[in-house]
């Protein structure tokens, strides 16, 4: 039942990790505006060698109506989300670069 | 995936004559009315492997990368599937018995409620291991095998790659894990098809799933070795009399197609000049419920960072990240255009597959393979070797009844 409070709770985000996800080609995130009225919207990310190769590859994918596509590298886009995986606070990968869930062979 | 022992060789057996692509470790019974609802999810668990394969799709190396998901992000990650009714879950990497932690992400799973199964190179398997996953919950390790001996070792990098994958077969049927074979064809190992069913069915495996290769990761880079169209037609008829030569001998084993669906015209083809018009007809009904290429609907994949694909072939592009976004609101995104437009290709398909009679039972076949080749996810797969004359049906060649 709506008391009339103008407050609301505020959404608690915390930082996505920023490990590179690019391996042997960088990562790209990619946005796309359909037409001049449209918004901008993320569709994703591709896998290119510079920005000019992730259009390219953009425009594979969703070059049949776009008007806009923006690509900005992955390495750059710091994610803060209400939505997490695993503790909080937990590096996905320690910082001395040691990986101890895997075995040595 | 498509069982062509089950669609030639027993045709009674309704109950589990189809299967979904990237399920091939699945025995629960899948044919229904109901067209499936949710993805079977390969989960890319490590980029890391002990061996290194000229047509690895996940462009495997020998060292771990960077961001993989944790233990405890990758037990999320099974709580988000198991939210979203995911039905299967298929281990893979790299190769995911590199990962300590499998047999716990394995047994999670199957708490979860999610069928775990594995697709591995097999040559880390000795029998602890296999029974610690069987013991977990395991359903299913697939193990991959690419030629006789000597083709094999070449064509994965490493010299006794074969025995070592057939130890690991052997410990699994020790400690009574199902297991079967895993085999890309190429134009380098399509001659060793015949014998290494032979050589494997005489140590005991009876499951051979036959992928085409598709072009993602390395795949793309030998795809000039892939088979031309007669040739894969011819590999494809071979496996298919295989099949019914091993059956009429009384020994069962069961082939399977994935990563292909020109297969499934070349089924009802098949049938019609073999079996007759009524097996044809049925087999064509059959494979309509299964539903054709699955990429974007009936397959997802989760990589190692937890980039989602649709296939775990097409690693070049992501839908999201299940770090930032659940599972499930990735997937249900249709905001996405090319998401939407996969689910709904058939408005969207170009050239021979606009007209095809089996485009219903086919839906274009691999549409990364068509964008690799023709700069266009919606143009024909480079891959399909069905005749002109089979694609547009002629008077002598009924449409399939409803």
């Amino acid at each position: 039942m709506d008391d009339g409070s103008t407050q609301v709770e505020k959404a608690s985000r915390t930082r996505v990790g920023d490990e590179d996800r690019g391996d042997d080609l960088p990562e790209w995130e990619v946005f796309l505006r359909g037409d001049e009225d449209a918004k901008m919207s993320h569709v994703g990310s591709v896998s290119a060698a510079t920005a000019e190769t992730a259009h390219e590859h953009a425009s594979r994918l969703f070059g049949w109506f776009a008007s806009d596509v923006w690509i900005c590298p992955a390495g750059e886009m710091h994610r803060f989300s209400t939505h997490s995986l695993g503790p909080e606070g937990e590096d996905a990968t320690p910082e001395d670069g040691t990986e101890s869930r895997t075995m040595e062979f | 995936m498509i069982s062509i022992s089950k669609l030639l060789c027993d045709l009674d057996a309704e109950g589990d004559g189809l299967r979904y692509d990237a399920a091939d470790e699945s025995d629960k019974s899948q044919i229904t009315e109901e067209k499936q609802r949710r993805p079977v999810v390969v989960w890319n668990t490590t980029k890391q492997c002990n061996l290194y394969c000229s047509h690895c799709y996940a462009g495997a190396e020998s060292v771990a990368a960077p961001g993989e998901l944790t233990t405890e992000e990758g037990k999320d990650l099974l709580d988000d599937l198991a939210e979203y009714g995911a039905p299967v879950v298929l281990f893979s990497g790299g190769e995911p018995l590199v990962r300590e932690d499998l047999a716990e992400l394995v047994s999670y799973a199957d708490d979860q409620g999610i069928r775990p199964v594995l697709s591995t190179n097999g040559t880390l398997l000795n029998r602890e291991r296999a029974r610690e996953l069987r013991d977990a919950g395991l359903k299913y390790a697939g193990v991959s095998v690419d030629g006789l001996p000597e083709r094999n070792d070449e064509f994965r990098g490493q010299e006794g790659a074969f025995e070592a994958a057939l130890n690991g077969i052997h410990a699994c049927q020790d400690v009574g894990l199902k297991t079967g074979l895993r085999y890309t064809i190429t134009e380098m190992n399509a001659p060793d098809l015949e014998g290494v069913v032979d050589l494997l069915s005489d140590e005991g495996v009876d499951r051979f799933c036959f992928y085409h290769l598709d072009y993602g990761g390395r795949g793309a880079d030998i795809s000039d070795v892939d088979l031309t169209p007669e040739k894969r037609r011819e590999a494809v008829r071979r496996l298919c009399d295989m099949t019914r030569e091993y059956h009429e001998k009384g020994e069962e084993i069961e082939t399977l197609l994935v990563g292909n669906y020109a297969d499934a015209g070349f089924l009802v083809e098949y049938a019609r000049e073999e079996l007759g018009e009524a097996q044809a007809d049925r087999i064509y009904r059959y494979l309509r419920r299964n539903g054709g290429d699955p990429a974007g609907e009936r397959v997802a994949d989760v990589d190692y960072q937890g980039n989602v694909h649709l296939t775990q072939f097409w690693q070049g592009y992501s839908l999201g990240n299940v770090r930032d976004r659940s599972f499930g609101a990735i997937w249900e995104d249709e905001s996405n255009p090319l998401l939407a437009r996969l689910r709904e290709r058939s408005e969207h398909l170009k050239g021979r597959c606009s007209d095809c009679q089996y485009q219903e039972i086919c839906r274009g076949g691999s549409r990364l393979r068509a964008l690799a080749v023709h700069d266009d996810p919606f143009a024909p797969d480079p891959q399909c070797y069905l005749k002109p004359d089979e694609r547009v049906p002629s008077s002598s060649s009924p449409t399939p009844s409803d």
